[in-house]
């Protein structure tokens, strides 16, 4: 006993120093990617030798990096409607499923995350060119469909778990049709869920990037895709300008998450 | 409320009224279609294409030669050397990554769970965040943090640690922890979903009676977390065995996802990137039956979704 309350501090000190470690490694690339935006010169090194603006400057003037936050923004608004309208439709019907299909539906919604982003990629590159859609904004939003639905599926099958069906029923005992039961009893009590899938989907859309580097062209490249390829030609800050502004955009959106729920209960519908 | 429904057009109308004769049954399929379709379209008939032109014949002129069934392109890709050397490194950096991932993701998780107020919340803000963030600004990161010239060896070399700077990128460690960082929030939530419902005074049970504290994190907490660790290590394996981004930046190592990509888009062989993609899922297929079986001998029961 006394040999177990001796050891018992140093467990503890070493078990906090265990995760205030990893804390810290889990922030450090965000940190250095942040720090380095603000770099004067032009070569990319943490801590930066000087610092500026200018990066950010040129971040403005460029009609390339632009055109491609435009595109990000087009296929994440895309998929983010696209994914809830599938995502919502598909929860509710398996909350008042008596029938079997629903047992295939969550598997098959699921799957598609489990499956190397690469394959993903080559698949609907094959598909997109047999069906004519290749280079368009569509195959991107399709694709990025299939990684956002799962999302937005269990956010509203654990939401809809939630929810007291028999408040349906009696709005139903009372005379509203279908829709019109959906729209004044259930949609209140679950905006705020499909808003958090909404915007989870948005974001999952704006930072994805293998499936996008397969199936855009020079005119639908994304943020994500053009960094890559600027990457893999130089390292300069201008990369860090973006990135910031890429993580600013999901800081932004994990706090409207947040406010709509809690970090916890987000932290757990993202596993 | 009747001012509303004057207000439907009448079309909407006729659609709401047949929607309620229906059978909740009917409408939960009505509702369940769009999505259905969806996957079918987007995901199960786009298998089936990429699996018949893995038999198509090679074209010079297009992609592949339509109408044409052989077995050319999965016996070039299983009798090359260079493919097998491909596999061979892409399952090993899948194996160790998983093998970390799954290590630091229950000790972070754990942390994570027995944490309150505010630092529960920042530790899982530092695991979110990362996962919003993309993959290309997750890697690159590594760069000027691990590059010869980078901050962490001039840190070592002020220190007087080592005398010469250790490139760990390019390299094989680079890529390791990069991957491990693309996948250790994955990891890291899906155990804490799984802790989060646990009982902590099954713990301090153990406790009571004896059991030290390791000891008592083993015994006790690792078996119910089973089936978290199974969905940590099976997403963290598949995705560190198609590694691309992390392996392409921080290596000159060729992985599957490289060479398959080379495949398609630089030499346009689309029958052999489809046979070499076929190969790869069933080989992962196998790869994570067996470590499914494996887990689940040591935790309890485990059902998906």
């Amino acid at each position: 006993m006394s040999s177990s309350l001796r050891r018992e501090p140093l467990e503890t000190a070493a078990f906090r120093a265990g995760y205030l470690t990893l804390l810290a490694l889990m922030l450090l690339p965000l940190l250095v990617v942040v720090v380095t935006s603000f770099s004067g010169t032009g070569r990319l090194a943490f801590p930066p030798e000087s610092y500026s603006l200018v990066w950010y400057g040129e971040f403005l003037d460029s009609v390339r990096w632009l055109d491609a936050f435009t595109n990000s923004i087009v296929i994440g608004v895309g998929t983010a409607l696209v994914a809830t309208l599938l995502g919502v439709m598909g929860a509710f019907g398996q909350e008042i499923d008596d029938g079997s299909l629903g047992t295939v539906l969550a598997p098959l919604v699921l799957i598609p995350l489990l499956i190397p982003p690469v394959i993903l990629g080559i698949t609907l590159l094959m598909y997109f060119n047999e069906v004519g859609l290749r280079g368009s904004y569509a195959s991107i939003v399709l694709a990025h469909t299939l990684w956002a639905t799962p999302l937005v599926y269990f956010v509203m099958r654990s939401v809809f778990s939630r929810f007291d069906w028999q408040q349906l029923d009696a709005a139903q005992d009372l005379g509203a049709g279908p829709v019109q039961s959906f729209v004044y009893v259930v949609l209140p009590n679950v905006k705020h869920g499909i808003f958090v899938g909404g915007l989870l989907a948005f974001i999952i859309s704006l930072q994805e990037f293998v499936m996008a580097l397969f199936l855009s062209t020079p005119s639908t490249e994304t943020i994500p895709v053009l960094a890559w390829t600027e990457i893999r030609q130089a390292l300069d800050p201008m990369v860090s300008v973006v990135s910031t502004f890429l993580i600013v955009i999901s800081v932004v959106g994990i706090l409207l998450a947040v406010v709509a729920t809690n970090l916890e209960w987000l932290s757990k519908q993202l596993s | 409320m009747a001012e509303t429904n004057s207000q439907f057009p009448r079309s909407l109308k006729g659609v709401r009224e047949s929607l309620g004769q229906q059978s909740g049954s009917n409408r939960a399929l009505l509702l369940m279609a769009p999505l259905l379709a969806f996957e079918l379209l987007v995901f199960v008939v786009p298998f089936f294409i990429l699996l018949r032109i893995s038999f198509a014949e090679e074209s010079s002129d297009l992609v592949y030669a339509e109408g044409t069934w052989t077995l050319e392109a999965y016996s070039s890709v299983l009798t090359s050397d260079l493919i097998w050397s491909i596999v061979g490194y892409s399952f090993l950096l899948g194996i160790v990554v998983t093998v970390l991932s799954v290590l630091i993701g229950l000790f972070y998780a754990y942390a994570i769970w027995r944490s309150t107020g505010l630092l529960k919340s920042l530790l899982l803000f530092s695991v979110v965040l990362p996962l919003l963030t993309t993959l290309v600004i997750r890697t690159y990161a590594f760069n000027p943090l691990l590059s010869p010239s980078g901050t962490l060896n001039e840190l070592l070399l002020s220190l007087g640690l080592i005398s010469s700077p250790i490139q760990f990128v390019p390299g094989t460690v680079g890529v390791v922890v990069g991957q491990l960082y693309i996948v250790l929030p994955y990891a890291v939530l899906a155990i804490y979903s799984v802790l989060a419902t646990m009982d902590w005074h099954v713990v301090e049970a153990a406790r009571d009676l004896g059991a030290s504290r390791p000891r008592s994190v083993l015994e006790v907490v690792v078996p119910q977390a089973m089936p978290g660790v199974i969905v940590a290590a099976v997403i963290s394996f598949a995705w560190s065995v198609g590694a691309y981004a992390a392996p392409d930046l921080l290596s000159g190592n060729i992985t599957f996802a490289m060479q398959v990509e080379g495949l398609m888009l630089s030499d346009m062989r689309y029958p052999l990137a489809a046979a070499f993609s076929v190969l790869m899922l069933l080989l992962m297929l196998v790869s994570i039956a067996i470590m499914f079986t494996l887990l689940n001998r040591i935790g309890g029961e485990f059902e998906l979704a």
